[in-house]
């Protein structure tokens, strides 16, 4: 145990090779000092203490390049549906693989690393200096080393009526794969966004996405992470929520031997809501955290939070989320909720919900339960000749559908998610 | 079709509850087992579907030939023991559709039947639905979830029709209803006597009774049965209560 509370990876060997050049260079620069001077977070760290980073510190992950190969299967990943498309393999957009097709006027959408070279304005937005909030040094290792990603802009009352789909591909072993996404919603716009995260081997997903939605604008973001087993994935949203507008996220964690998912959203004016929503469904030695915060710095901003965790075998779930509530924001409306199922006597969950209110007009509500099956629903299917295995699967489906309906107006969206769940549990029909 | 034997039963780690019953059901019967609270009604009940939680401490029950207590629950389900539950659960989530179409399925390859594709199923529904003479509402909705006393065990009576079992336990399926569904769940049951498929009713009132015609009565008290007979004896408890048991052991 003293060993693992001592687990620090070291900074030193991601300078080797880091030369940044171009326009961004000194940017990235002072992103790498900020990630050394922070360095890798530990168990003292509140925010990581139950996350073991021992897979990080085992070896150093070197950026992964470019790499012509052979093309990854990528189908069982797709929506089912019409998208445009963006493909990235090894942290590289991948134009072969990507369909973007035609988008209607006032929309931007490609490659960051293109459009951050032709639109210094973005490029500026895509390395300001969030990346310090929250003590995150993944972020600022990210600012500083990341090769591409993408970039969704929509100019005020434009409606998107296609989903963004983006599809990341990891399979370069112990490399590490940076990714930089900007996503900005004019006024009034409206987008569907959906990010899956697949892979094979051992290698190191690190994402971050900048989110801004303007004022009556409205993003669905979708993630669903089904990295390859032996995967390392840190991903973290940064949204700012401006008057009137709706952000919501759907993060579906099936994959990965060590992955955090961190959403941090921001009200920036009044009347703004915020639903982050997701499942976590684990097994084998998995250890998954989700952590939110969302910061109601102004009045009557709602959020609406659940997260459901079903975790298996040996497997250790987190969910971290915290509510602030600032002396100012009056009418605040913040629920929150995460339920969790252990499926087996060496599973493990640790949830912490929190809610840190100054201000004395609101409604707020957090709760957190562990459990296991119901055991009289159990009865009653077996009582009606569904095999135990069976029933165990009906049961843990709905436990996670019941994530997955919080998403509104999206049949197709919620089939889509509750098909990876169904391919989790092994039941495809 | 069933026989028990010397049944003893206790809720585990905790008292005795069957102390002993005796009891033949043939096929095509309809029995009715009446009893006070606490008489040993719903253990007997638990103890035939295989529901945790009880201990089978001596005898034995026989169905069609089969050991019966070696069976796992959802065995015995498949084997044709239908139970309709006295309190039936809620599942949120889970479709009564979906549910409906996953029992069935496992019942019929249990048989050696084809399973019934989405289509197949909708149509068996439908034509059960007008059979039993009852309405569609309550098929897309989860199971159980929000539904009225009534509609929970019109449901109970719904699936047992669809799942066609050999030997339906009824436990207080009549209590808590008012006389419509009282008529309705009546008439289903009613409807699925057939000459292959015995039904034990278990119930506190000699009031379904007037509904559904048995073919004996017996009466359970402090874990036995203490009275066997025809319908008529449900009318005599009913006139003079179960205070006439203190009677007749006196």
């Amino acid at each position: 145990m003293a060993h693992t509370m001592s687990a620090k990876p070291e900074t030193a060997p991601y300078r080797a090779g880091f030369s940044p050049a171009g326009s961004l260079a000194e940017k990235r620069r002072e992103a790498f000092a900020r990630f050394e001077e922070l360095g890798f977070p530990t168990r003292r760290d509140e925010a990581w203490r139950f996350t073991n980073l021992r897979p990080l510190q085992d070896k150093a992950f070197a950026p992964g390049t470019a790499t012509p190969g052979a093309p990854p299967a990528l189908e069982p990943y797709f929506f089912a549906g019409e998208t445009h498309r963006i493909v990235l393999v090894n942290g590289h957009f991948t134009p072969a693989l990507s369909k973007i097709g035609g988008l209607p006027k006032g929309v931007t959408l490609g490659s960051a690393a293109e459009i951050a070279a032709r639109q210094p304005a973005l490029a500026e937005r895509l390395l300001d200096r969030t990346d310090l909030v929250g003590g995150q040094a993944f972020a600022s290792l990210n600012a500083a080393l990341f090769a591409d990603g993408f970039v969704l802009a929509l100019d005020p009352g434009v409606a998107l009526e296609k989903p963004v789909e983006i599809v990341y591909w990891g399979d370069a072993a112990e490399r590490s794969f940076h990714l930089r996404n900007l996503i900005q919603l004019g006024a009034g716009s409206r987008a569907t966004i959906i990010e899956s995260y697949a892979g094979s081997g051992h290698y190191w997903t690190n994402a971050v996405t900048l989110v801004d939605v303007a004022s009556r604008a409205a993003l669905r973001q979708a993630k669903l992470q089904h990295e390859a087993n032996d995967a390392i994935h840190f991903g973290q949203v940064r949204a700012s929520i401006a008057a009137d507008a709706r952000y919501e996220s759907f993060v579906l964690t099936l994959g990965g031997r060590l992955s955090r998912h961190d959403s941090f959203a921001t009200f920036a004016g009044e009347g703004a809501a915020c639903g982050l929503f997701g499942a976590y469904l684990l097994k084998g030695e998995q250890e998954a955290t989700n952590a939110t915060f969302v910061d109601h710095a102004v009045p009557k901003c709602a959020t609406s939070e659940v997260f459901k965790g079903v975790v298996d075998e040996r497997a250790h779930g987190v969910f971290l989320g915290k509510i602030a509530v600032r002396p100012q924001a009056q009418k605040t409306d913040a629920h929150q909720l995460n339920k969790n199922l252990l499926l087996s006597a060496r599973a493990n969950v640790d949830t912490k919900p929190e809610l840190e209110i100054l201000a004395d007009d609101v409604k707020c509500s957090h709760g957190a339960t562990v459990g296991d099956l119901d055991e009289n629903a159990l009865f009653y299917l077996a009582a009606r000749g569904i095999p135990a295995d069976e029933a165990r699967r009906m049961l843990i489906e709905a436990f996670a559908a019941d994530a997955i309906d919080c998403i509104e107006d999206d049949t197709t969206l919620r089939a889509h998610l509750l098909k990876h769940v169904q391919r989790w549990l092994g039941r495809e029909d | 079709m069933l026989e028990i034997k010397n049944l003893h039963a206790k809720i585990a780690e905790g008292r005795e509850i069957l102390k002993g019953i005796d009891l033949a059901v043939k096929a095509g019967e309809v029995h009715a087992i009446m009893g006070p609270n606490g008489s040993g009604k719903s253990t007997l009940a638990g103890v035939l579907s295989g529901k945790p939680g009880y201990e089978v401490t001596e005898g034995s029950v026989t169905y069609q030939g089969k050991d019966l207590l070696a069976l796992a629950a959802d065995e015995r389900a498949r084997e044709g023991v239908f139970l309709a539950f006295q309190y039936p659960v809620e599942i949120p989530g889970v479709n009564n559709m979906y549910f409906l179409r996953a029992a069935l399925n496992a019942v019929r390859r249990h048989r050696c039947e084809p399973e019934l594709d989405a289509g197949q199923f909708l149509k068996a529904v439908r034509a059960k639905l007008k059979e039993l003479e009852i309405g569609d509402d309550l098929l897309q909705r989860g199971v159980n979830v929000g539904f009225s006393g009534g509609e929970k065990k019109r449901n109970e009576i719904f699936q047992m029709a669809m799942l066609e079992p050999k030997l339906a336990l009824l436990d207080e399926t009549d209590s808590g209803l008012d006389i419509d569904a009282l008529r309705l769940v009546a008439g289903g049951v009613n409807k699925l006597r057939a000459p292959d498929r015995a039904m034990i009713l278990i119930t506190h009132y000699q009031r379904l009774l007037d509904y559904v015609e048995p073919d004996k009565v017996h009466v359970l008290s402090g874990g036995k049965i203490v009275m066997s007979g025809d319908k008529s004896l449900a009318a005599e408890l009913e006139k003079r209560g179960y205070a006439m048991l203190a009677d007749a052991a006196a």
